[in-house]
């Protein structure tokens, strides 16, 4: 479903960040990206969503080109995006935070349904609370939830269990997991936390240095010490 | 009593005037960044709409509604020719909306020649306020302003499109990595800025002289009060606005015109040198 | 900004054919040019203000209205106890305009120093207001302004005579024009202009490096408000007639016109669109009518879309200093 093939990127001001990357996701699928600090994972999401335009290569989506398209188009087409640092509006309240996740899809009513609070109940008692307000936590879930309210195919997540405490990351994981399973969401998975890994990845990919260097079943990360050694540690 | 009364009145009609005309540029300033320099030509635009329907035989109201419309118009072909490909120079939107206020008064002068026009007053009575006559065109134009400030309001902050307007200022990237059109958003405030100043021209034009010159004269007063007030909130433009004609009524109805300009200026110094960000605040930082 | 393969040669071309014009050119233009070369020398002030600090002056004709006032009173006479010489009188638009500059540098720039975009609305507001003050003011001859400047002096006493004929006026003011590029351009190769230029690059960083920022952009208004004054003076010995139009808010706009579209990073390129700019309306502006400033400002919104750096800037950039020419490249 998302293919990517020979991207290369990086800031404006100069350094390259993404060398050259190859890898797909294949539609319901779940896959984590790992490696290091620095290695580029951030800047790929980024790529993807458009918020980067790359210097070569290119990204395809159920096979229309969506290289150089800007973010609100990539969206559209059914891909979502979890920022890392969540990005939510912290001057709206939560309700509108959801709705902004609506407003820009085209055929979409603009009430945001139940069925999201019924999957993050902590937001239905917080809708009309000023977004800033929340708890580390609480935002993730925010975020999460403006990301999936639009049913995309694809969800991008970048470290959801950043900042966030060990019980809250469980109950992400679970809500998450759900999600994939109940609606078939595809998920790109940015994260240094292996339970987050294990839990909602079946396919893991390790970067270095701007390229995808090693993959593995996800399951096997758990036994294979090695692997996470020699990609992970600092 | 009927003085003090009278400059009152006058200070408020000037505040309200003011404020009409600050509404469009202090929405493009704040809400996308962009200093419009053609904001006094755009005004000068919206009177000259006027002129032009009242010479096909066109009544005022008419002139009126179609003002805005024109201006909003001609805004959403200014910022797709010229304003996008500068909204990240900062410095050069300054310089590209200087050149076209220019360019459009030069425009004007050519289409209307450099001499005042003659737009004839719709509201010719006077009516009584506590024992003083006042002008009812002058009420009514108090009126538009309040109508206009607040259904400016009321659109950013009741209404999903002022909803998605405000998401695009507070995080672009993100806004549209949520789908919400970006572009789209920009063509729009940016028309509405311009409908707005089209409009604060078409009904200032019966008390004004009609001619190439007369957008300057408002533009100076309009930028101050942004800088005294902030680009943050309305809120803010009204603080503004209130602080800049106040001070000019008061002080012109006691010495001189020249004097008061000099005694706003320096008010205005005053005030940026102690709130660099406007009494407001919560103007980005550049 | 990176040097053009041949800055430096067309640099000593343009100025070896400003030198070669009277050869060639009738008396009349010759006269002409001169007074459009002090405006290129107020240009020249413009560019290093706002090409090398990234000061965006909307008001810089108060500078030049100032100068050209100061020169025209003492050289008339009209201020009493300090004679009526051509150089107390330039020497009077230079500092005169150039403390105006400092004390308006220091009023807004001190402390938490004003935004560039409020600097750009405050310059405007003041320009508006010093051309209404102007007319208004008596003692400067209010709406009318003051006739009968005149032109440049020497000698003294009954020895003193007055420099008429275009040619010699024109090498006098050329000669001007050189020595202010020269200055400006010292500064801009010196330690201070590397200063000013980090400051525009980049003033939060500048700061943490220790420099106190408001001292240099205030230094570099003084300097700048100073050469645009000295350009407003010999503007007037030539012109013969000061009047508000030179202090206010149009001849701001025409400076940064043509600083802008011959280039604000480079002096030379400034002081060419001041030249041409002026030269072009002199021959077209009758022809065009009011289609000129309509062209004028078109291609002034179409230079700021696609020439951000002016038409010249490019051609006519030299080469840093080697001193500052380190082996690895600094960045753009």
């Amino acid at each position: 479903m998302l293919r990517i093939r020979g991207l290369v990127a990086g800031y404006e001001d100069g350094g390259r960040v993404l060398e050259s990357i190859d890898l797909q996701v294949a539609a319901g699928e779940s896959v984590a990206l790992m490696g290091r600090n620095g290695m580029g994972k951030t800047t790929l999401l980024r790529a993807v969503m458009g918020l980067l335009r790359p210097v070569a290569g290119g990204v395809t989506f159920d096979g229309s080109d969506l290289t150089g398209r800007p973010p609100f188009e990539i969206s559209n087409a059914g891909i979502a995006y979890v920022p890392q640092g969540r990005e939510i509006f912290k001057d709206f309240t939560v309700e509108e935070n959801l709705r902004l996740g609506l407003l820009g899809k085209t055929g979409m009513a603009a009430r945001v349904p139940d069925a999201i609070y019924g999957r993050f109940p902590i937001l239905a008692e917080r809708r009309a609370q000023r977004a800033g307000t929340l708890s580390g936590g609480e935002q993730q879930q925010l975020a999460i939830a403006r990301a999936v309210i639009s049913r995309p195919r694809l969800l991008l997540l970048d470290e959801p269990s950043e900042g966030v405490q060990p019980s809250i990351v469980e109950a992400i994981a679970a809500t998450v997991s759900a999600i994939s399973r109940e609606e078939g969401t595809s998920v790109l998975l940015v994260e240094q936390n292996l339970d987050l890994v294990l839990a909602l990845t079946t396919r893991c990919l390790f970067i270095e240095n701007g390229r995808v260097v090693a993959q593995s079943a996800s399951a096997r990360l758990a036994d294979d010490s090695g692997l996470l050694a020699r990609y992970l540690a600092v | 009593m009927a003085q003090a009364l009278l400059v009152a009145l006058d200070a408020s009609n000037f505040m309200l005037a003011l404020l009409l005309v600050t509404l469009g540029l202090v929405i493009l300033f704040g809400l996308m960044n962009v200093i419009n320099m053609a904001h006094g030509e755009m005004f000068l635009l919206g009177a000259y709409a006027v002129v032009l329907v009242q010479r096909y035989g066109g009544s005022f109201w008419l002139a009126l509604a179609l003002a805005p419309l024109a201006l909003g118009v001609i805004g959403l072909v200014i910022e797709e020719v010229v304003i996008r490909h500068v909204y990240h120079r900062f410095i050069d939107t300054i310089l590209a909306t200087w050149g076209l206020s220019i360019s459009l008064k030069q425009a004007v002068i050519i289409a209307f020649g450099p001499t005042a026009q003659q737009v004839h007053n719709p509201l010719p009575q006077t009516v009584e306020i506590l024992g003083t006559l006042y002008p009812v065109y002058r009420l009514f134009i108090m009126a538009v302003a309040v109508l206009a400030a607040a259904g400016t309001f009321l659109l950013f902050y009741q209404t999903s499109l002022g909803l998605v307007a405000r998401a695009v200022i507070a995080n672009r990237p993100m806004a549209g990595s949520l789908g919400l059109n970006t572009r789209r958003m920009d063509r729009m405030t940016f028309a509405f800025g311009a409908a707005l100043a089209g409009l604060a021209g078409a009904v200032m034009a019966p008390l004004m002289s009609v001619d190439p010159q007369m957008g300057v004269g408002f533009l100076i007063p309009a930028f101050l009060s942004i800088l005294v007030g902030g680009t943050g909130t309305l809120l803010g433009t009204l603080l503004g606005t209130t602080l800049i004609a106040g001070a000019g009524t008061v002080v012109s109805s006691i010495w001189s015109q020249i004097t008061a300009q000099i005694v706003v200026f320096a008010l205005a110094i005053v005030v940026i040198r102690l709130f660099p960000q406007g009494l407001t605040g919560g103007s980005q930082e550049r | 900004m990176k040097s053009a393969p041949a800055g430096f040669e067309l640099t000593v071309a343009v100025w070896l054919l400003l030198a070669a014009c009277p050869l060639t050119v009738s008396e009349w233009r010759i006269s002409q040019l001169s007074q459009i070369t002090s405006y290129g020398i107020f240009a020249m002030s413009l560019a290093f203000l706002w090409g090398q600090t990234g000061l965006l002056c909307f008001g810089h004709a108060i500078f030049f209205g100032v100068g050209a006032y100061a020169m025209a009173l003492i050289t008339k006479g009209l201020l009493p106890g300090v004679g009526d010489s051509t150089v107390t009188g330039l020497l009077a638009a230079t500092l005169l305009p150039g403390l105006v500059a400092l004390i308006a540098g220091t009023l807004v720039f001190r402390g938490r120093s004003l935004s560039g975009a409020y600097f750009a609305i405050v310059t405007l507001a003041a320009a508006a207001i010093a051309e209404r003050a102007a007319s208004h003011w008596s003692l400067i001859g209010g709406f009318n302004g003051l006739l009968d400047v005149p032109p440049l002096r020497y000698g003294v006493g009954a020895n003193r005579v007055e420099l008429l004929a275009p040619v010699p006026v024109y090498y006098v003011v050329l000669g001007a024009a050189g020595a202010m590029y020269g200055l400006l351009l010292w500064l801009e190769r010196s330690p201070l202009g590397t200063a000013l230029r980090a400051v525009r690059d980049n003033e939060q960083r500048t700061s943490y490096f220790g420099f106190d920022v408001s001292v240099y952009k205030t230094l570099s208004l003084a300097l700048s408000g100073g050469v645009a004054g000295f350009a407003g003076g010999l503007f007037v010995t030539q012109f013969g007639f000061v009047s508000p139009a030179l202090i206010g808010v149009p001849l701001s706009t025409e400076v940064l016109i043509w600083t802008a579209l011959g280039g604000r990073e480079v002096l030379l390129a400034a002081f060419l669109g001041a030249l041409a700019v002026r030269s072009v309306e002199s021959v077209l502006s009758e022809a065009l009518g009011y289609y000129w400033l309509l062209a004028l400002g078109v291609l002034f919104v179409a230079s700021v879309v696609i020439f951000p750096r002016g038409l010249l800037g490019r051609l006519l950039a030299l080469s840093l200093p080697r001193r500052m020419a380190a082996p690895a490249d600094p960045g753009p």
